[in-house]
């Protein structure tokens, strides 16, 4: 028997939770489509206090301005800088992290819950703490202004958190496959070349998305460590167009600079979900 | 196998924590780029005994504990929410994740034209629904501003806690909540009684993270207002980089640094305390 007050909760329920979804829907998208949509309407629409939240006619020229090769600041050219330090960074991160965190998973590393602890620990500590002495041995040897020097930095930041990742797949290799190899007088490379990587291709494909989406979007340290536009990353150029006034142009821009990450994110929404809650399960 | 990878993580953190720790107790010399002088603590003191320092260190603590504060509980609502059948659920699924997939200085482009004084929406929005008279400047009163920095950053935290949520929500048994509404437990007595015991555990260790992300907030500071109006959305973090990377003077920027990571290590230590406590009571 459900009592009268039940009965009508279940009746309301499902209306307020309809609007309920549709509130945190809006509050979550409104501003990204706030942002798509200046970007796609007349500076003068802009401008007018009557814009429209729907209109009915697409304007593309601000991409067109903002991408041809004149423009102020070059974002085209920014987007090129950080393909190739966030590439760079991402494959060096998986380089060095896969290896570390297979001997952290498996092997009888001395300290190594210690090491395990320390890395994930430094993670947390204010990034600020570093950049001072950073800055002044990156100054003394020339680093800064470099894509070198970035990617030193941006590997440095991202391996910790890069280990973790790595280490969590590893963890879910069920031990037998290493026993079994090891009985048949595999050595620890062997395995970890023929058993554990083929494994954990969805854990490296992880690591790599990660560690090139924390690059993309990092903004002190190209901030702290780069002054030429040479080497200008997207995040930097973007906040430099910012001194710009052409309001249109300024959210191209940031369209451009979001939709790599943000396709990235929906193309592997599964795999995004499933590195943030590794932690959750254990 | 570790060695290569821990190397480089001791060069970029360990040997530049241990430097800093050297600058915060001297004077430093510009044009040599080398220690001068030792001091000892005097930049630590000198920071105390200033009010502005102070009120930036009230300031960012504030900042920390509301966008905590903030994130856990909206996160938690929409936790809830998702964990129900509405139409359009799977949509809302993917379009909560989506904030996380906005560069922070997108965001702060983005807010800024939100905000903007002329061109804002928020302006457009409520003047269009008759709550404002005219146009207000959003970013130039010091009270506002702040609190549009922490709703950025909360917008932005909350796809990472509403999965966590989520999933902890998903992994609990649904009928504890049905027999309970079944015994005749109201909602509200629903979530103290039978959710929340469950969901503390999981809500704790989130609330560190969201801390120390808190405490890192830069990139929306340095674009939307600079720390501006006046000192009126600095934080610790902002005013290290102004100090070191601005002003040059790296003693007290390198002292503050290490103030932050203390504030940051008190704030911790007390929410974990809580947990142990909590966990104790057998929540």
């Amino acid at each position: 028997m459900l009592g009268p007050s039940l009965k009508r909760q279940r009746r309301i329920k499902p209306i307020l939770l309809q609007i309920a979804a549709i509130v945190t829907f809006v509050a979550m998208i409104f501003p990204i489509y706030a942002l798509f949509l200046t970007s796609l309407q007349p500076e003068s629409v802009i401008r007018s206090r009557d814009v429209s939240f729907f209109p009915s006619t697409l304007y593309f020229a601000h991409f067109a301005e903002v991408l041809s090769p004149g423009h102020i600041v070059p974002i085209v050219a920014a987007i090129g800088n950080s393909m190739i330090v966030s590439i760079l960074t991402a494959t060096a991160c998986v380089l060095l992290a896969l290896p570390a965190a297979y001997a952290l998973a498996r092997l009888p590393v001395p300290g190594g819950r210690f090491i395990l602890g320390g890395l994930v620990s430094i993670y947390f500590l204010p990034t600020i703490l570093f950049m001072i002495p950073l800055f002044i041995a990156f100054v003394n040897r020339g680093l800064n202004d470099t894509f070198l020097g970035l990617v030193l930095l941006y590997t440095g930041f991202i391996l910790p958190f890069q280990i973790w990742i790595l280490r969590g797949f590893i963890d879910r290799v069920p031990g037998e496959l290493d026993e079994a190899a090891k009985l048949d007088g595999a050595t620890y490379l062997q395995l970890f070349v023929r058993i554990i990587i083929p494994l954990v291709r969805p854990g490296i494909l992880a690591g790599y998305l990660f560690a090139f989406i924390l690059s993309w979007i990092e903004f002190l340290t190209p901030l702290i460590f780069t002054n030429n536009l040479k080497v200008s990353t997207v995040s930097l150029g973007l906040y430099r167009s910012t001194i710009d006034i052409q309001v249109g142009q300024l959210a191209a821009a940031a369209v451009l600079t979001l939709l790599p990450v943000a396709l990235l994110t929906l193309i592997f929404q599964r795999l995004v979900t499933r590195v943030f809650l590794a932690g959750a399960d254990k | 196998m570790t060695i290569p990878a821990v190397a480089l993580v001791a060069g970029i953190y360990l040997y530049p924590a241990i430097r800093t720790v050297i600058l915060s107790m001297s004077e430093f010399d510009l044009v040599t780029l080398e220690v001068e002088r030792f001091v000892g603590f005097e930049n630590f003191i000198r920071l105390f005994q200033s009010p502005s320092f102070l009120e930036i260190l009230t300031r960012t603590v504030y900042f920390g504990l509301m966008i905590v504060a903030l994130t856990t509980v909206l996160a938690f609502l929409v936790a809830l929410l998702l964990n129900e059948r509405f139409i359009g659920r799977t949509v809302l699924r993917v379009a909560v994740l989506l904030p996380w997939a906005i560069p922070p200085v997108v965001a702060g482009v983005l807010f800024g034209q939100l905000f903007h004084a002329e061109i804002g929406f928020v302006n457009a929005i409520l003047f269009r629904l008759g709550l404002i008279d005219r146009y207000q400047v959003w970013l130039s009163d010091p009270n506002i501003a702040l609190h549009v920095i922490i709703m950025l950053e909360v917008w932005r935290a909350l796809p990472f806690m509403i999965l966590f949520f989520l999933a902890g929500l998903q992994s609990l048994p649904h009928d504890v909540f049905e027999a309970a509404a079944i015994d005749g437990a109201g909602i509200l007595s629903r979530i103290r009684h039978v959710l929340l015991p469950l969901v503390t555990p999981i809500a704790l260790p989130l609330m560190i993270i969201q801390f120390i992300w808190a405490m890192k907030a830069f990139d929306s500071i340095f674009v939307l207002t600079r720390g501006g109006p006046g000192r009126a959305t600095m934080t610790l973090n902002y005013y290290v980089y102004q100090q070191g990377f601005q002003n040059f003077d790296l003693g007290p920027a390198a002292a503050a640094a290490y103030v932050l990571l203390a504030v940051t290590l008190v704030v911790v230590v007390t929410i974990m305390i809580i947990q142990r406590i909590l966990a104790k009571r057998g929540l």
